[in-house]
Formats: C-alpha cells, sequence, structure tokens
C-alpha cells in the first residue's frame, strides 16, 4: 500500500515539477493591480516589506523547516547588496546579470560559514552568526578600496526599466514578483523530498538530528543546503535593495536588520511563508507608523519607540502566540470548536 | 616593533579583557542556573553606565549614584525574569533567548527616549589620572576596571563556595531535579541569577563608564563580546569565562597595535571565531559529568 502511494506521488511530482498555491495567484492579482492605487509613498514602503519579506522567507525555511536558528542573515542580504553593486560599478556588468551572481555568491559565502557554525547545536549558533555579522560589519568599514568604507558605495546603476513606469512602481514590480518567485519555492521546497528531510533534522518541530543520522541521512548535507538557500534569498534581496536605493551602507547589514528580520519571522509564524510576509508587513508597517507619526504626538528623538515597539511585540508574541500571526485563524476555529461543545 | 607599543596593547588587553569577562560571568550566571542565553546582559551594563551618569549628574556622590544604578537595573532583572522569561517555563532555549532579545530592544529604545542618543561620560574615580610607564599610558581608570573585575571573580567564587546560597544556586545548575528534591527553589534561584546578573552588569557599567564612554546603543556590542568570550573559555566554567574575556580583550588589543588600521576589528573577531570553532566545547574541559 504504501510503496503504491509512494510510486503515485512520485510520477505526480514528476508531472507537476511546481505546485502553485492559489493563494500566490490571488496575491499576484492584487500585486498587479496595487500601483494604480498606491502612491508612490506606500510603493516605497511595501517595496520595504517586499524585500524584508524576502530575507525573512529564507529564514523560514532555515528555522522553520531545519530548525536551524541565524542572527547574520545580514551578512548575506549585504553580500548580495555589495556584489551587485561592485559588480556593476567595477565590471560594468548589467544590473539584470549582476542579480544572479550575486545571489550565488551570496550562496557561495553561506557555502563554508555554515559548514563551520552547523556543526555546533542549540542556541549557541545563534551567539555565533551574531559574532559572524559582526565581522562582516568590521570588514565592509575596513575593506575601503572595494567596500567604500563607513559611507558606502553610492551611485549603483538602476535597473533597467521601461520609462512608461515610475521607477519606483517598477521596482515594487520586481520586488514582490521576486517574492512570490519565493514564496511558490518555499512552498515547493517544504512539500519535496529535501523538506521532508529538514523536517526530520528539526529538533524545534518534534524532528531529531540524532534519529536522522542514525537513519542514514547526511544530516550536515542538508542543514548547509537550507543555510545555502536562505543566503540565496537574502542575496536577492540585497541586491534589489542596492539598485533601488543606489546607495548602499555598512550599517544597513548589520547586527540589528538581522535581529529585525528574526523578529519578523517570530512574529509573522515561523512554520508558512506567509509568516514572513505577514511578519514584515507588520513590522515595517509599525516602524513607518511610529516613525511618522509618534514622534509627531509625544514627542521625543525618533527610532526610541520603533526599539520599545520591537521589543513588546516580540515578547507577547512569544509568549501569548508562540506560532505567529499566521496560525491565528486556526487558533480563531479551535477556539470555537471548544465553545461549541 | 616598539616595546612601548607592545605594552601598550598588552594593557589595554588587559583592561578590555576585564570588561568582558564581566559581562561573561553576567552571561555565565544566568546560563548556568537557567540555561537561559541573556542576550541582553549588555544592556545591564549600558543601564547601570547611564544611571550612574545621571544620578551623578543630580548631584549625588558616587558611590550613592552607583548603588542607585545598580538598584534600579537589579530591578529591571527581576522584571525579565518575573514577566518575560518565567512565564514562558520550558520553551526551548532559542524562544528564551529571543524573549531576553526582546527585552533588550525595548531598553534600548526606553533609554534612547528618557536620555537621547548621546554619548556620556564619568570622570575618574576618585580623580585618579593617567599613569606614564615606559612609553605607555594607562588610563586613569583602567586599575578601577581592573579591580572591580579581580573583586567580583574573588567574590563570586566566594559566594559560590562557600556560602549556603552560591552553592543552593550551584546545585541548581548541576542537578535541577536533585536542588528541587532537597527543598530548593528553582524558581527563586532563577530570580536570584538574574538580579546577580543585573547587578553584576550594572556595576561593570559604571566602573567603564570613565573609559569607554556610554550610550543608548552600546550594549549589544557588548553582549556580543561577552558571548565571544563566555563561548571561547566554556559558558559552563567561571574560570572559562574569564580566561575567555582576557583572550578577547587581548586579541582585540593586540591587533589594534600590530594589524594595519581599520582591519584590526575584523581580523581579531574573525580570529577568536576560528579559536572557537576549533575548539567548540571551550578551551577549559568541562569538570565532571556537565551537559
Amino acid at each position: 500500500m504504501s510503496v503504491i502511494s509512494t510510486t503515485k506521488s512520485r510520477v505526480a511530482s514528476a508531472y507537476r515539477l511546481l505546485r502553485v498555491p492559489r493563494p500566490a495567484l490571488v496575491l499576484l492579482a492584487v500585486v498587479a493591480v496595487l500601483p494604480l492605487v498606491g502612491n508612490p509613498y506606500v510603493l516605497s514602503v511595501l517595496i520595504n516589506i517586499g524585500l524584508y519579506a524576502i530575507v525573512a522567507m529564507g529564514l523560514v525555511l532555515l528555522t522553520g523547516l531545519a530548525g536551524q536558528v541565524s542572527l547574520g542573515q545580514g551578512v548575506f542580504y549585504g553580500t548580495g547588496a555589495y556584489a551587485s553593486a561592485l559588480l556593476c560599478l567595477r565590471l560594468g556588468l548589467s544590473p539584470w546579470l549582476a542579480m544572479p551572481i550575486a545571489a550565488a555568491a551570496s550562496g557561495l559565502l553561506a557555502v563554508p560559514i555554515g559548514r563551520a557554525i552547523l556543526r555546533l547545536r542549540g542556541i549557541i549558533v545563534a551567539g555565533v552568526t551574531l559574532t559572524v555579522n559582526m565581522v562582516f560589519y568590521y570588514l565592509t568599514i575596513s575593506v575601503s578600496d572595494l567596500t567604500g568604507g563607513a559611507t558606502g558605495l553610492v551611485q549603483i546603476p538602476r535597473l533597467p526599466y521601461p520609462k512608461v513606469l515610475p521607477y519606483t512602481t517598477f521596482v515594487f514590480y520586481v520586488t514582490w514578483l521576486l517574492l512570490i518567485v519565493a514564496l511558490i519555492l518555499s512552498c515547493n521546497i517544504a512539500a519535496s523530498r529535501v523538506g521532508r528531510a529538514l523536517k526530520a533534522v528539526n529538533l524545534l518541530g518534534g524532528g531529531s538530528e540524532d534519529t536522522a543520522q542514525v537513519l542514514g541521512m547526511d544530516v550536515m548535507h542538508y542543514k548547509v543546503l537550507a543555510f545555502v538557500v536562505a543566503a540565496v534569498f537574502a542575496g536577492v534581496a540585497g541586491s534589489t535593495y542596492a539598485h533601488y536605493t543606489s546607495v548602499i551602507e555598512p550599517h544597513t547589514f548589520n547586527v540589528q536588520t538581522s535581529v529585525l528580520v528574526s523578529i519578523m519571522v517570530i512574529v509573522g509564524g515561523v512554520t508558512s511563508p506567509w509568516g514572513a510576509i505577514v511578519g514584515a508587513a507588520l513590522i515595517v508597517g509599525l516602524t513607518e507608523f511610529l516613525r511618522e507619526v509618534a514622534p509627531i504626538i509625544l514627542g521625543g528623538p525618533t527610532g526610541a519607540y520603533e526599539l520599545v515597539a520591537y521589543g513588546v511585540v516580540l515578547v507577547i508574541s512569544l509568549l501569548f502566540l508562540p506560532a505567529g500571526l499566521c496560525s491565528l485563524p486556526a487558533r480563531i476555529e479551535q477556539w470555537r470548536k471548544e465553545r461549541r461543545i | 616593533m616598539e616595546v612601548s607599543t607592545v605594552l601598550q596593547s598588552l594593557i589595554s588587553g588587559l583592561t578590555l579583557g576585564c570588561i568582558y569577562a564581566a559581562l561573561g560571568l553576567g552571561l555565565f550566571v544566568v546560563y548556568g542556573v537557567t540555561r537561559v542565553l541573556n542576550l541582553a546582559q549588555g544592556e545591564f551594563v549600558m543601564l547601570g553606565g547611564m544611571l550612574t551618569v545621571s544620578f551623578c549628574s543630580m548631584g549625588v556622590p558616587l558611590i550613592g549614584a552607583i548603588l542607585l544604578a545598580v538598584f534600579v537595573t537589579v530591578l529591571s532583572g527581576a522584571f525579565l525574569y518575573l514577566f518575560i522569561i518565567r512565564p514562558a517555563r520550558g520553551a526551548s532555549g532559542s524562544t528564551l533567548a529571543f524573549l531576553t532579545v526582546g527585552f533588550a530592544f525595548a531598553i534600548e529604545g526606553i533609554t534612547l527616549l528618557v536620555w537621547g542618543w548621546e554619548y556620556r561620560s564619568l570622570t575618574n574615580f576618585l580623580g585618579s589620572s593617567s599613569i606614564h610607564l615606559w612609553g605607555a599610558t594607562i588610563f586613569g581608570q583602567a586599575p578601577w576596571v581592573v579591580g572591580m573585575t579581580v573583586l567580583m571573580v574573588v567574590g563570586l567564587f566566594f559566594f559560590f563556595g562557600r556560602t549556603m546560597v552560591g552553592k543552593a544556586l550551584r546545585a541548581c545548575a548541576d542537578e535541577p531535579l536533585g536542588a528541587r528534591s532537597v527543598g530548593i527553589s528553582i524558581e527563586r534561584m532563577a530570580l536570584l541569577s538574574f538580579v546577580m546578573a543585573a547587578g553584576l552588569g550594572a556595576i561593570a557599567g559604571a566602573t567603564i563608564t570613565p573609559l569607554t564612554m556610554t550610550a543608548y546603543n552600546v550594549g549589544i556590542p557588548l553582549t556580543i563580546k561577552g558571548l565571544l568570550a563566555a563561548f571561547l573559555g566554556g559558558l559552563h566554567r567561571a574560570e572559562g569565562v574569564i580566561l575567555g574575556g582576557l583572550l578577547v580583550g587581548l586579541a582585540e588589543a593586540l591587533s589594534a597595535g600590530l594589524m594595519p588600521t581599520g582591519y584590526h576589528d575584523a581580523i581579531a573577531l574573525a580570529i577568536l571565531l576560528a579559536v572557537f570553532l576549533a575548539r567548540p566545547r571551550g578551551l577549559l574541559p568541562s569538570r565532571g559529568a556537565a551537559e
């Protein structure tokens, strides 16, 4: 019986290589019409959300699926941005060509880093990734011949775009299309053989590395694979960011950014790629609101309220909704059922 | 190479090392008893420094200002345990660590609201001034920093080795179930460990402020250095953490003195990281049947 069903599913997966979840198509439709109603400010916020969501989605694969914590995604976000910028500025490559190369560079960098740190277990990995991020930050400042030092790189060429659209609108489309591609890929990875292997390694999700190892799985291979995929996602987002703003500086890729991405993933929900989008939307939205509104109403320096809000939101979400906002519908459903009984 | 350069590096390395050792000890106390990786340890240090500066500027004498700062910081540590960590009992290590991150962000934000973003400093304790020694300079505050750490270490060893409460804390660290069965309240001990970490952090913060200055955002880099120190030496032994702290400080200062300017921060951290990855269980062997 089980043999037959396995064969069946194998045949099925061979025919339908890429499953597209229906909500992703709905999202695509919404993205297509949004620029017609949104003003440039809204679009720029949405671009921010999209970029963070791509990085966060990589982290969802790494944490939600493989159970590995990382507080160093800023490294790969930054690698994507700097690699893409340098390929264009120094070698004169087209941004469209630079983007995949930069993403690959992020992925390549993730191989040795992943191999070195994923041997460690538990929460120590979080501390080590933080340190790796700090090394990266110091490097971006000190290798100033290449990275422009603390002031960063300027005049990074824009993505070539049809002049009928404003650039912001165009970047919005690019970002969200990339996000939807990442979403579809994530869903497919989760449902694939690799996804199941990753779940087997996931201590947080009830799996066990030791059991997987005993069953003959190359645990390290799968963990590094998840780390690399997460890095590639972050690299793509970084590259897009560089060509969007045309200016990059080391501070953008420091520890704070990495921690913020982790907060998005936790708040949104680590078990589903949708959690990345929800988390990014909530945190970026909150940031924009508190940055624009709170100092006017309450006074005080910009930047203070959002820090407090990040902390409060993170703690509340860990204590009361540990599976993230994504699990809210299921929870409400369950609550209703219990009340009916 | 000049002898004075090396001497200078050693002196600043020792001073920095003492700062990191103090941070590592705070991490060690909490991790040992509760298995929580407290990523807000640097915030305690920052808070201790900022509060001392504030109380001093209100005209409180230094000793009083430090005591008040320690008191307030200890309250924040108790808050962290009672209202953030304790409700999440039994959660995974990463959940607990992220809870402390949340606390760290909130503390940073509140500090920024109250004191603004300016860097603040204190005058050297008792107005002690710099000492010149074979072309190297010992900053006036440096002996205070070293003395503070030495006192902290001696005090902790006495506390853990000789007092009943200290032994109870160690029992919780070694064997929580056994400790509970002989009537030690694990929760009270956990609260004590957070309070101690906050207090140690605040004292360290007050002492290093004349040397390093302080601002709302110095907490996270301090935490990272403390983590590195604790990981290097091994989070399971206080001696290891102190050794780790000194190593981090010396590596940082030596590379600042000897390596090309600009690169030294990255090089020092990368070397230390490599050492840790080569010996992930810590430089000192664990004592007995530690996990």
